[in-house]
């Protein structure tokens, strides 16, 4: 699934993300807040979840 | 003290002690000190008083210490005036903006810190420059000691004012008057060895740290840091309990809060914590509304819509984020009732 976060501030591309990788193994986030990426790190700390940064902007969630 | 009641930021109004004492201050502090008339002698008796109360709670030598009317101009004093063009900037990534600004400049290495606050300091060479703090004002995590570095090594205690010693090598050292309850618009800075230090702006005297201030909010400061200092002393323990409190409401009543440090890491009056999913202005707006003033270093409360750097750099959740500063006038009853909102207003944003 991609999941287009672009121009959306902090918490909601979070908030999102929770919620598509409730349904999907793996999200593609398109994210261009400057918070995402370091809440990505702790979001996914907290939660068990794991990402990897695929190009700018852009980021592949994995369950 | 005006009402500290609700008010978990970090500044204060000016201590009630300095308040009453500040229009004596201005009557007797007006002369310039440094001139030889008698009125002038008897403003410089008062400066020293005052500068021996900071030297003996900050554990210096009375000759050390240097007013600032600008406590931000201190971390150029300190950092630019401890270089020399072979020396290497070391900072670490939870510094102050006023160090980052710097150390861009002048080409800086970075150090990273871990979740826990943990840094590993180079050894450097003797000209070397560590940018070191005492602890950090976001989230209270006292830094480790940097022992080990063979450099010069400026220390910021802008956030822990008289509560943390130096440490056992230091070369400047900068604290902000606003910390103790004190004025604004001072700052107090020491020089710890005069030969390795010169003032970096322009100046007649390299040895001068060439910053005018007023000596009447000097002398404030001074009565303001002795009366917080002692208050603090006598209220460390009941801050630290509420401190354990919060953090166990926290762990118990709230899911998924991100918490920065531990009790045993950070100082006892500063706390930092993140709640997922949460929009942190709302968070903000509506403990406002309920009569609550806090902090927060989550983007949508900073001037450039940046997330804390101090957060990000920890690898900390930046959204949902609060920042409490516990005065030595805060009750349990004040925790108590903020706890009690804080776990509705989360509750229900994240519906």
């Amino acid at each position: 699934m991609e999941l287009n976060c672009l121009g959306l501030r902090c918490p909601i591309p979070i908030i999102k993300l929770a919620q598509a990788i409730k349904e999907d193994l793996e999200v593609i986030l398109l994210s261009d807040d400057p918070a995402t990426e370091p809440d990505l790190e702790a979001w996914s700390r907290m939660t068990g979840h794991s990402f990897d940064k695929v190009g700018v902007a852009k980021y592949l969630v994995r369950r | 003290m005006g009402s500290v009641t609700g008010r978990f930021q970090s500044e204060t109004p000016l201590h009630s002690a300095a308040a009453a004492f500040l229009a004596d201050a201005f009557d007797r502090g007006w002369p310039d000190p440094a001139k030889i008339t008698n009125e002038s002698r008897r403003a410089a008796i008062l400066q020293n008083e005052a500068k021996e109360i900071f030297a003996s709670h900050f554990g210096v030598r009375l000759d050390q210490i240097r007013f600032l009317a600008d406590p931000e101009i201190g971390f150029h004093l300190g950092i630019s005036g401890l270089l020399s063009p072979e020396s290497t900037l070391y900072y670490t990534a939870v510094d102050r903006s006023e160090v980052y600004a710097i150390a861009e400049d002048l080409q800086g290495e970075r150090l990273d810190v871990a979740i826990d606050g943990l840094t590993e300091y180079p050894e450097g060479t003797t000209t070397d420059v560590l940018a070191w703090q005492t602890a950090n004002g976001e989230t209270g995590i006292r830094s480790q000691s940097p022992s080990n570095f063979g450099g010069r090594i400026f220390v910021d205690a802008t956030a822990s004012g008289s509560l943390l010693e130096l440490p056992e090598k230091w070369h400047c050292a900068l604290w902000n008057s606003r910390v103790w309850q004190g004025p604004a618009g001072l700052g107090v800075f020491a020089v710890a060895d005069s030969s390795v230090w010169r003032n970096p702006l322009p100046h007649v005297d390299s040895a001068a740290s060439s910053s005018n201030y007023s000596l009447p909010l000097a002398m404030a400061s001074a009565i303001a840091l002795e009366v917080s200092h002692r208050e603090y002393q006598e209220r460390q323990f009941a801050l630290t309990a509420i401190n354990a409190k919060i953090r166990e409401f926290l762990r118990s009543e709230i899911p998924e809060v991100d918490v920065a440090g531990t009790l045993n890491t950070t100082l006892p009056h500063l706390l930092s914590f993140s709640f997922l999913y949460v929009d942190a202005q709302m968070l903000v707006n509506e403990l406002d509304r309920r009569g609550f003033a806090i902090d927060s270093g989550s983007a949508c409360n900073s001037s450039n819509m940046e997330p804390s750097h101090v957060l990000a750099a920890m690898g900390l959740l930046t959204h949902g984020n609060v920042r409490l500063t516990l005065h030595p006038q805060t009750t349990e009853e004040q925790i108590d009732q903020l706890l009690i909102a804080l776990k509705e207003i989360v509750l229900e944003l994240r519906n």
